[in-house]
């Protein structure tokens, strides 16, 4: 009995809000002329995403009350496999504007228009606090003994591999440890046992109190375009668009910048 | 070995379920085997990183499941024989990584034996420069952590099961603690040991989100199946489907295998 008590109250608050939801549904529809947005939305985000995005669906959701905004946190490139296969979801924002490209060729994305251009990150170092190894810049890595980089289909391990190229290291394949995304490979840090991994610095300025920063210079870095698209499967596609508006807004944007992404 | 009372006539509507259920589990495995390109199975297969990630999967779970028993029998038996006060909370714990996700048991494994904040790992690494993450002993710590209960178990059931009269005459008949359960309970033991072991080394060879987080994915070193089996499905999907395969003939065949002991035969 003691088992099913909380089971039956979750039924039971699940059967409520599926009334309530209705119930708001109809009254809209009868009370108001002009289109009030309302429903749920489901946004799949970059994993490099989900503290800012977390923020703005705070303020996005003072603006439209009666929109829901559900998140789906990965890496790009394990979302664009889930909308392949039908997941439902009405926006993506990936870390790539190649994960959208190949949403448009398989018809995924709603209209021509998208994807816009969401924002602008780079790649940093993260070690562990007070920098034992003293990495200062790339070349420095070759002092970890393990280094936590991004699978290497994950948009994050791509710029991961070029910034090694690009610093002209080759380090052994026994030395690197793939996390599935961004925040798990900063994971490998801050919680495990990696000397230092490569990911965004959005993320290593979010885990200021875990790992510290060791910034890499402007000729070894790349610059990672953050793209974001309407979905054609988007079942509340005037919500949708409503968020991704938000996010290209001036608000959203500063809200964007104050997590450390760059200008568009 | 319990008796069972056949039912000759089961009610339409358990039947209709218990149908359910059968296509629920199948359909997936019926999926995963339209997948799979037969003819190029081996030469996926036998590629490098593949066949290293097999390779150290079986070693790994090899070990594990040794760990496992070495560290559960002697387990399994104190619970099954010894009545103590908190008898049900040392069984409780013990339990725990059967239930709990694995990747939170692979955060508790770091925070006890990783190199740089765990409670032993920082021990062993400062006084022997021995690190446990990010190597093939780590992942051995990781499987049989999520393994050791399965095994404890299936054990302690086998050795409630016994019955005691049979250790007790071969105590009158003077063989000491040790004979007595080498000689005996053992043996009597060998159905449900076997099971046992065999469940705990199908789970230590699947074990994914433990590994993963305590002892990373460095290729040739950590990554098992499961962990390429993730990775390749973006890269690679034709090769995560055909390692899938191997995994999933493996289990079945830990099943099968298991069919009279475990699986509740009509004796």
């Amino acid at each position: 009995m003691q088992v099913l008590k909380p089971l039956i109250a979750v039924g039971i608050s699940v059967v409520v809000s599926l009334f309530v939801v209705n119930r708001g549904e109809t009254v809209n529809q009868l009370g108001a002329p002009e289109k009030v947005l309302q429903g749920t939305i489901t946004v799949s985000a970059a994993s490099s995403l989900s503290d800012s995005f977390a923020e703005i669906a705070k303020v996005f959701h003072r603006e439209y009350p009666k929109v829901k905004v559900r998140f789906n946190f990965g890496s790009s490139s394990s979302l664009v496999a889930q909308i392949k296969s039908g997941a439902p979801s009405d926006v993506i924002a990936s870390a790539d504007l190649l994960s959208i490209e190949t949403l448009i060729k398989s018809g995924e994305v709603a209209r021509t228009s998208y994807p816009k251009i969401l924002a602008h990150n780079q790649m940093a170092i993260a070690v562990k606090p007070g920098n034992p190894l003293k990495i200062k810049t790339v070349s420095d890595l070759k002092k970890a003994k393990f280094l936590s980089l991004c699978g290497s289909t994950v948009p994050c391990g791509q710029y991961g591999a070029t910034v090694l190229k690009l610093a002209r290291l080759n380090l052994d394949e026994s030395k690197i440890t793939r996390a599935v995304d961004a925040k798990s490979a900063l994971n490998a840090v801050s919680v495990g046992d990696a000397d230092a991994a490569i990911v965004y610095l959005t993320d290593v300025l979010s885990a200021k109190k875990l790992v510290t920063l060791v910034k890499i210079p402007k000729a070894f870095n790349v610059e990672a375009v953050y793209g974001v698209a309407l979905l054609g499967k988007s079942s509340n596609r005037d919500a949708a668009a409503a968020f991704i508006d938000y996010l290209l807004s001036v608000k959203g944007q500063r809200l964007l910048q104050s997590f450390g992404f760059i200008k568009i | 070995m319990k008796k069972r009372r056949p039912i000759s006539r089961p009610p339409l509507i358990i039947f209709v379920g218990a149908i359910f259920g059968v296509i629920y589990i199948f359909l997936p495995l019926v999926g995963l085997l339209r997948k799979i390109s037969f003819i190029s199975l081996l030469s996926q297969l036998s590629d490098g990183p593949t066949l290293s990630a097999l390779r150290l999967s079986l070693v790994t779970s090899v070990a594990a499941t040794l760990l496992a028993l070495i560290l559960g029998l002697p387990l399994a038996w104190v619970l099954a024989r010894v009545s103590f006060r908190g008898s049900y909370l040392v069984r409780a714990f013990v339990m725990l990584p059967m239930v709990l996700p694995p990747v939170v048991g692979g955060v508790a494994l770091l925070a006890a034996y990783g190199k740089s904040s765990g409670l032993v790992g920082a021990l062993l690494f400062d006084s022997f420069g021995v690190q446990l993450t990010f190597s093939p002993i780590g992942v051995v710590i990781a499987e049989a952590f999520v393994a050791l209960p399965f095994l404890v178990m299936a054990v302690e059931g086998g050795l409630r099961a016994i019955d005691s009269r049979y250790e007790e005459l071969a105590s009158t008949m003077g063989a000491n603690e040790i004979t007595k359960f080498y000689r005996v309970t053992l043996r009597l033991l060998r159905p449900s040991l076997i099971a046992g072991i065999a469940v705990a080394w199908a789970r230590a060879l699947g074990e994914f989100g433990a590994t993963i987080t305590f002892a990373g994915n460095i290729q040739g070193r950590t990554q098992t199946t499961p962990l390429a089996v993730y990775l390749l499905l973006e890269s690679d999907p034709q090769a995560a489907y055909s390692l899938s395969f191997v995994l999933l003939i493996v289990c079945v065949l830990v099943l099968i295998s298991m069919r009279d002991r475990w699986l509740g035969s009509k004796r």
